[in-house]
């Protein structure tokens, strides 16, 4: 809403310069958004929330600048100075869609230019001047914030108003030249035939006052705000008169605003006015509201005194009596938002100042709150991704459908059941994520195009899955992204990035102390966008809980990225959180010495490590403590197909320390196990 | 000389064994203090004490010494070999740290090459917001609470006073996904969620993501928030600025200023907006204040018992506050970052100055 300074003065003798006003009312809840200078006024842009409707005028800003200064506002002493013949006929069909209606007619005006002062005044706050009856409606509707109409009455037929919903009637062109579709519901005012205007929202085509308009009705109303608000939403058109008719105007300052656009038709255009037609079928009742006094100060906070509450409800044209301990209020018709206790103690607390109120602490009993488990193990996931060398990323939820096209997710895969927004941004961002890993992959890809290389990231955000029910299942996952590029760095890193990852997987098991995980080549479960032949998936407590491998080439180039992309997720980071261990239990430190031996041995190539350390395991004795894999070599003299696999075992017994013929034992049994199971050879 | 002290050694005689006993003291003393290697320390060792030594001679014909005198040469033969064991042994340590010394000097490394590590990742800077101003209000006693982000209008409307066909609707643009699903234009959807699983007094934040349709410089349609709420029977709007004023002084400093002016949201009665002085000029006026010297950072106010209704609880018996902030905001001003889009854009470069 844009108030002039001057105009602001007429009605509130103020003696404030403009920056003191700005402040006063940003203080007030009126919120000075902007100050512009033009010519000798200051125009205030103000942003007015949707419940204070009855501050969308200047005569409402007065009202509120006179309420906090504490000095009187002038008001409008508007009336028809001379009434000639009767009113129009108005009928209202549904009282509760139109609970008032009034109009007068005018004959023999003469349309043209509007006086200088007028169209300044309109266009200083953002309403363009066009002729003097559209002009002087619309000064109204700055002034006293009721929307106003006017008819070329020659137009309507048989010169009578009928408000009715349009029933059968679906389309009507406005005056902005556009046809629109109306719904059943849509109340319009119609002539003795015919639709003539969309009730608050905009005048007809029809009707419209021209150059050549000689007679008119002037509408001034009050219609239902749902009912406004449902027809300016459905036709995807908002108006000044719409905006104010959803937030409701004042009902009982209808005929006020309709005498006063009357009188200045009459003074500017000339003409002869009617006497007052007002249908007024769904009188106000004012709400009487009670609070006492205890309660006002318990909920602000601080001691007001009863003769302050009192005094300055009234400044704002509150009615107000007293009520054993408290006051019983009646809100002006204009305060439409004011409707119970709590409404009152906001306005006595707006008017105390909210800045003098002082700032206490709350006493609260003591409670145990419950632990916040899932939070914390987000944060040990995040913090251990970190410490790996990963840092986070946060993506936008929405998805490009086309993403899932890209990975080459088959068309039954339930990521594929996509959560679609009605009405998306852009079709790039049309779906909810049902994976993270586009968004990896795209920060990637981002990132590569402006040089940045070492790209190592993750993200833990929550993918919306389908659930058949009205809100999809929010499942939180973990994903990472290694890029490995080719540049060397002076600390050789032999691994292409696979192992990197996994080893930050690893790690973070080992700071959760879980124990039961196992990463298993399994070509049935691999994700259709991973290599075939460098991916596995990860088990944990034996449930498939995510997957891990190099992205595959193809998907790659559908993704712009150039270099060897390793991928790492964890489908629901739940299946983290039920491995977490209960307790930590202490195992008392070993009494006697290790005996360490090498073994090294030259297997087929697709034998695992795995595989052989299995075997390893299950040696039945009880003096194998730990095998680590510390070789693993290709190449000369080693033959083509082959590897050879070297693990440094340690043996202990709790009982005694142990002897080389005890070690020599088990360590020569481990090698015969390995040469019949895998076919191995000692290598020498 | 040498010669002669073995040839006069030949034939026992006390004092002559005295005398030969003293000329090998003195003799090691002197030829010790005039070594000039390690090596040469090693030859005397051999020299006065190996198996063939002058003064392993002397201990070696301690036998043909009449036994009575055997006790007191035997002390003082002993003696000698301490004295010159412990010379031997003061110069070898002296040659052996100057040895040291010399090799450890030529043992350089060029300290300025990189050190070897696994450069660390960075949390993003609104996950470092997010836990900090969320440890505050734990540390206070709060509970975290998450709710779904596809949420039903409901909960994200309804319940919080924002009926159907209201204007108040307008204050946030909303994403749909059906007429009574939306995405959450505000995590104070949690509010109502919270309050039918469990009964006051309630502390309770919600941080979370919020998502507005609304794109353009200044504004990005997925972004964060963190609501918090009080329920008892006895708070007040002094506990509201109270608490606020705990907050926005741990976060920015003891020396910003609170302004609370009023506002509307539906779902609080009284309602407030929170300026804080500018972080920036300190409320000199500069840019980011947009010259007034404040910037506004919380949206608050006393819950409506129109939320408590939906709720199931008594209006009448309960009061509390709630209050929501956005956390890029938050992080703008905490590291002066003046693009809102740099958070979605996860650029390495951005990412790594946090």
């Amino acid at each position: 809403m844009k108030a002039s300074y001057i105009w602001l003065k007429e009605f509130v003798d103020f003696n404030l310069l403009p920056e003191e006003l700005s402040h006063t009312l940003t203080m007030a809840g009126l919120e000075v958004e902007a100050i512009e200078e033009v010519e000798e006024d200051t125009i205030f842009d103000i942003g007015i929330t949707p419940n204070r409707p009855d501050c969308l005028s200047i005569r409402g800003i007065a009202r509120e600048i006179s309420a906090v200064l504490e000095i009187p506002s002038k008001d409008i002493s508007a009336g028809v100075e001379k009434e000639e013949g009767e009113g129009p006929v108005v009928e209202i069909e549904n009282s509760g869609l139109c609970p008032r209606y009034s109009s007068r007619i005018i004959t023999g005006v003469k349309s043209g230019p509007s006086p200088e002062w007028l169209s300044k005044r309109l266009e200083s706050c953002g309403i363009r001047a066009t002729s003097n009856i559209v002009d002087i409606t619309n000064y109204v509707l700055l002034e006293l914030g009721q929307p106003m109409h006017a008819f070329d009455l020659d137009k309507l037929s048989g010169k009578k108003i009928v408000v009715r919903q349009a029933g059968a009637v679906n389309k009507f062109r406005t005056l902005d030249d556009e046809e629109r579709d109306l719904s059943k519901e849509t109340l319009l005012i119609w002539d003795a035939e015919k639709p003539v205007a969309i009730a608050g929202v905009m005048g007809g085509r029809n009707t419209e006052v021209s150059e050549s308009t000689l007679n008119i009705l002037l509408e001034s109303a009050y219609f239902n705000p749902s009912s406004v608000r449902r027809t300016s939403r459905s036709l995807n058109l908002s108006t000044e008169s719409s905006y104010r008719f959803e937030r409701g105007v004042d009902i009982e300052a209808v005929t006020l605003a309709l005498d006063r656009a009357a009188q200045m038709i009459a003074e500017i255009a000339g003409g002869r006015v009617t006497k007052i037609t007002d249908k007024y079928p769904g009188p106000f009742e004012p709400k009487k509201i009670s609070v006492s006094f205890k309660k006002i100060c318990s909920v602000i906070g601080v001691d007001i005194s009863e003769s302050f509450v009192e005094k300055r409800l009234r400044n704002l044209g509150f009615r107000v009596e007293r009520e054993g301990e408290g006051i019983v209020a009646i809100p002006p018709a204009y305060r439409n938002d004011v409707e119970r206790d709590v409404d009152i103690i906001e306005e006595v607390a707006r008017l105390y100042g909210y800045d003098n109120i002082p700032s206490t602490m709350p006493f609260m009993q003591m409670s145990s709150p419950p632990e916040h488990k899932r939070q914390e193990l987000v944060k040990i996931l995040k913090n251990s991704m970190t410490k790996s060398g990963f840092s986070e990323v946060i993506n936008f939820s929405f998805l490009n459908p086309d993403a899932l096209e890209k990975l080459n997710l088959p068309s039954e895969d339930r990521r594929r059941n996509l959560v679609y927004i009605k009405n998306p941004l852009r079709k790039e961002e049309s779906a909810m994520r049902t994976t993270l890993i586009p968004s990896l992959l795209n920060n990637v890809s981002m990132n590569l195009k402006r040089g940045e290389k070492m790209l190592r990231f993750f993200e833990v955000s929550r993918v919306f899955l389908s659930s058949g029910q009205k809100l999809p299942d929010e499942i939180t996952q973990l994903a990472a992204i290694y890029h490995k590029d080719m540049s060397v760095s002076i600390w050789q890193d032999k691994h292409d990035g696979f192992y990197n990852l996994k080893g930050a997987l690893e790690n973070l098991f080992m700071e959760l102390k879980i124990k039961e995980y196992s990463f298993e080549r399994d070509t049935s479960s691999v994700e259709p966008y991973l290599h075939p032949g460098k991916s596995c998936s990860i088990t944990i407590n034996s449930q498939k809980a995510g997957s891990l491998g190099t992205l595959h080439p193809g998907v790659a180039d559908a993704f712009d990225i150039k270099g060897n992309v390793i991928l790492l997720e964890i489908h629901d980071i739940e299946k983290i959180q039920m491995a977490l261990p209960g307790k930590t239990t202490y195992v008392s430190l070993p009494m006697y010495p290790y005996v360490e031996r090498d073994i090294a041995i030259i297997v087929s190539k697709d034998i695992t490590v795995e595989q052989a350390k299995k075997i390893i395991q299950g040696i039945d004795s009880d003096i194998i403590e730990s095998i680590t894999l510390f070789d693993i070599y290709t190449g000369k003299p080693i033959p083509d197909d082959k590897k050879s696999l070297a693990f440094s075992i340690r043996y202990r017994s709790a009982e005694k320390t142990l002897t080389d013929s005890e070690v020599d034992a088990v360590h020569s049994r481990i090698l015969k196990r390995l040469e019949a199971q895998l076919k191995a050879e000692l290598r020498s | 000389m040498i010669q002669r002290l073995l040839i006069t050694s030949s034939k026992w005689s006390k004092k002559g064994m005295l005398n030969d006993i003293e000329s090998i003291k003195n003799l090691a003393r002197d030829e010790i203090s005039n070594a000039r290697c390690l090596q040469d320390i090693y030859d005397l060792k051999v020299k006065y004490l190996g198996k063939k030594g002058l003064l392993t001679g002397k201990l070696k014909s301690l036998g043909s010494i009449p036994r009575e005198e055997r006790p007191a040469f035997g002390r003082i033969l002993n003696e000698s070999k301490n004295f010159i064991e412990s010379l031997l042994r003061k110069q070898e340590d002296i040659f052996k740290s100057s040895e040291l010394d010399k090799s450890l000097r030529t043992e350089q490394i060029d300290v300025t090459v990189p050190g070897c590590f696994i450069p660390t990742g960075h949390l993003h800077p609104i996950t470092q917001v997010l836990d900090e101003i969320s440890g505050i209000f734990i540390s206070l006693g709060f509970t975290v609470e998450e709710g779904p982000e596809v949420e039903l209008d409901y909960y994200n409307f309804e319940a919080l006073n924002f009926p159907k066909d209201h204007p108040a609707r307008d204050m946030q643009d909303t994403f749909f996904i059906s007429d009574d699903v939306v995405l959450r234009t505000h995590t104070s959807s949690v509010q109502v969620r919270v309050m039918e699983k469990s009964s006051p007094p309630l502390r309770v934040i919600a941080p979370g993501k919020v998502y507005r349709c609304d794109a353009d410089v200044s504004h990005i349609p997925m972004f964060h928030q963190l609501e918090g709420f009080m329920v008892d029977r006895h708070i007040h709007f002094s506990d509201l600025k109270g608490v606020l004023e705990l907050f926005i002084h741990r976060v920015f400093g003891r020396d910003t200023s609170l302004r609370f002016r009023p506002s509307f949201f539906p779902f609080t009665e009284p309602s407030a907006e929170i300026d804080i002085s500018c972080v920036i000029c300190n409320g000199s006026g500069c840019n980011v204040c947009g010259g007034t010297g404040w910037i506004e950072i919380l949206g608050a106010g006393m819950i409506n018992p129109r939320v408590y209704e939906k709720a199931g609880y008594d209006p009448e018996l309960y009061t509390g506050f709630a209050f929501g902030l956005g956390i890029e905001r938050v992080a703008m001003l905490k590291y002066g970052i003046d693009d809102i889009r740099l958070f979605p854009e996860n650029d390495k470069r951005f990412l790594e100055q946090f």
